[in-house]
């Protein structure tokens, strides 16, 4: 028994990286109703720039500044290629271009490694916290920790500021934010710079706690990310949060109780019985089933 | 030559997923399970014929029908939710058949060998063409032969009610709902057709590539099924066979002299199509003008 209150423990650690990841998602969807394929392999390949910083110095915090920034850069990047151009009205063609950027993103990381996965610095090293018989590991605490803290900040910025305002107001009426002088443009372009560091931060925790970062991670993350953004909402900020959690708790307890390869059935399995029995996610308001 | 054979066996193979799921996207939705449908099939198919040891025709049927069940059966779930959920809803489905299959062991004794697919280590021996004596060039005439039925019945099936019928629910939900089409309906048989074509393909290219394995039906062939019709547009099933060609036949087999650097120019070739040509190589208005010269031309002769 306290070995699988041990695995959900290691998993609400783990799962904050599933929160950022489905925020990101769920950011871009609540401001553009478009998906962003591409956000998960975007945060990798951030992440991965962080690593550049080991050429100057071997602080991690370095590391971890310039994976942020870089990812905000890739961000942007995504928005200029796969949306500023791309006609909005179809929604055929925003999905499957950011599926070609899903593609060449990876490749492009896959090309400057040589396809070697590259060991992670951890962002925090020092014992386990124990608490009678069960511990948290001192390194997941550090990923936990750089997450609570991001998530806090993006709530400040979407609810105290006017760059957030200014998001939610397009979000809920696109033309009379337009109306009231906010240029959808700018705010789509500051989302996606926004939710790329985000990104960037949760491909950082991903490789931290993981301690090697590989191009395979992508794919899971983006699974993983799209099904925290279905279960707590499309849309919903704590929806995300919460779900991300949830995912990583279960995932994890999965795994103590069966075995690795079939872990990721039973999230899935999870994701068909909030389908079947809640469409709209945690947290969605009612209605907006899209 | 036998090259150029097996060249067109991959572009048949593609062609069948790429159909699968434009009967589904004819309806609005983008499915990102059709890898998953074609590894029922595959799986079935090879079963049927190495273990059971039935014919090959029987045994491809008998797969798309499991994949269609499977496709029927998630589809009532599945549609609860529409547009970008429903994308996710489907890829999340396709990856639980593809994990399914990597835990699934069923083996029996076939003279001293055994048979039949084990987990991660796949399914081999799927010997169906080599032991009938069946030549490159033969396999590929079938494969083809099946490729032409599917297209000339979705050909026959675009130019019917039915047709009309997806159409309609593709453009606009509200009003299909309100001349009275069932929308759960259309889509669950779209879906369940789409499943059906997608298991035809998986059976087929079970026993061509002679061994399967979990990670021959990941996300990438599901990329690539929704990738063809959106790509190659939705006016009719020759833009997505001249999608198939493009993608397999110059942009893989074509730029193999680029090494590395084709799977780079692959995905920003995606991102450049979709910004210059985002309903598709062949749009409606497109194939209006081909149509047009086509007929200008044959006019004069």
């Amino acid at each position: 028994m306290t070995d699988y209150i041990q695995a959900i423990l290691d998993g609400l650690l783990f799962g904050t990286t599933y929160s950022l990841i489905g925020i990101g998602f769920t950011l871009i969807f609540g401001v553009m109703h478009k998906i962003n394929m591409s956000f998960a392999a975007a945060s990798v390949a951030g992440a991965y720039c962080g690593l550049l910083a080991l050429y100057a110095t071997s602080a991690p915090w370095a590391i971890f500044l310039l994976a942020v920034l870089a990812s905000g850069v890739i961000g942007f990047l995504i928005y200029l290629t796969c949306f500023r151009f791309v006609p909005l009205a179809s929604p055929l063609a925003p999905l499957m271009s950011t599926v070609g950027m899903l593609l060449l993103v990876d490749e492009i990381v896959v090309h400057l490694t040589d396809g070697m996965p590259k060991t992670y610095p951890a962002l925090y090293d020092g014992d386990p916290l124990e608490f009678g018989t069960f511990m948290l590991r001192a390194d997941l605490m550090g990923v936990f920790l750089a997450a609570v803290i991001a998530m806090a900040v993006m709530l400040v910025l979407l609810y105290r500021t006017r760059l957030g305002l200014a998001a939610r107001a397009v979000a809920q009426q696109p033309v009379a934010a337009q109306l009231c002088g906010v240029s959808l443009q700018h705010v789509n372009a500051q989302t996606f710079i926004i939710t790329g560091m985000l990104g960037g931060l949760a491909g950082v925790m991903a490789g931290a706690s993981v301690g090697v970062l590989s191009p395979l991670l992508s794919l899971p993350l983006t699974t993983k990310g799209l099904i925290v953004t279905v279960i707590g909402g499309l849309g919903s900020l704590p929806g995300a949060i919460v779900a991300g959690l949830m995912v990583g708790a279960a995932e994890n307890l999965f795994q103590a109780m069966r075995n690795v390869t079939e872990r990721d059935i039973y999230v899935m399995l999870l994701l068909f019985v909030f389908l079947v029995l809640r469409p709209n996610g945690l947290f969605a308001a009612p209605g907006s089933r899209t | 030559m036998d090259f150029y054979f097996g060249l067109a066996q991959i572009l048949g193979v593609h062609t069948l997923l790429g159909l699968s799921a434009y009967v589904v996207i004819l309806t609005g939705q983008v499915s990102l399970a059709q890898a998953g449908f074609a590894a029922i099939g595959a799986y079935v198919a090879a079963m049927l014929t190495v273990l059971a040891e039935w014919a090959l025709s029987p045994a491809l049927i008998a797969g798309g029908l499991a994949a269609g069940l499977a496709a029927c059966l998630v589809g009532f779930p599945a549609l609860r939710v529409k547009g970008l959920m429903l994308v996710i809803a489907t890829l999340a489905f396709g990856e639980a058949i593809r994990l399914f299959f990597f835990n699934f062991d069923y083996q029996i004794a076939k003279g001293n060998v055994k048979v039949g697919p084990l987990g991660g280590e796949g399914f081999r021996q799927i010997r169906y063409f080599n032991e009938h004596g069946w030549s490159t060039f033969e396999v590929m005439l079938f494969i083809w032969l099946v490729v032409a039925l599917v297209a000339a019945g979705l050909w026959w099936m675009d130019r019917s009610r039915a047709g009309a019928v997806l159409r309609a629910v593709g453009e606009d939900e509200l009003a299909a709902q309100s001349v009275g089409i069932n929308l759960i309906a259309v889509k669950v048989s779209a879906m369940t057709a789409g499943g059906f074509i997608a298991g035809l393909a998986g059976g087929i290219y079970a026993h061509y590539t002679t061994h399967i394995e979990h990670s021959n039906f990941g996300i990438l062939p599901a990329t690539f099924a929704i990738a063809y019709p959106i790509l190659g547009g939705l006016s009719n099933v020759f833009g997505t066979i001249a999608a198939v060609i493009f993608v397999q036949g110059f942009l893989i087999e074509g730029l193999r002299f680029m090494g590395d650097w084709r799977n780079l120019l692959f995905g920003a070739l995606i991102v450049l199509a979709m910004n210059l040509r985002p309903n598709g190589l062949f749009d409606a208005a497109a194939t209006q003008r081909l149509l047009r010269l086509f007929r200008r031309a044959s006019g004069r002769a």
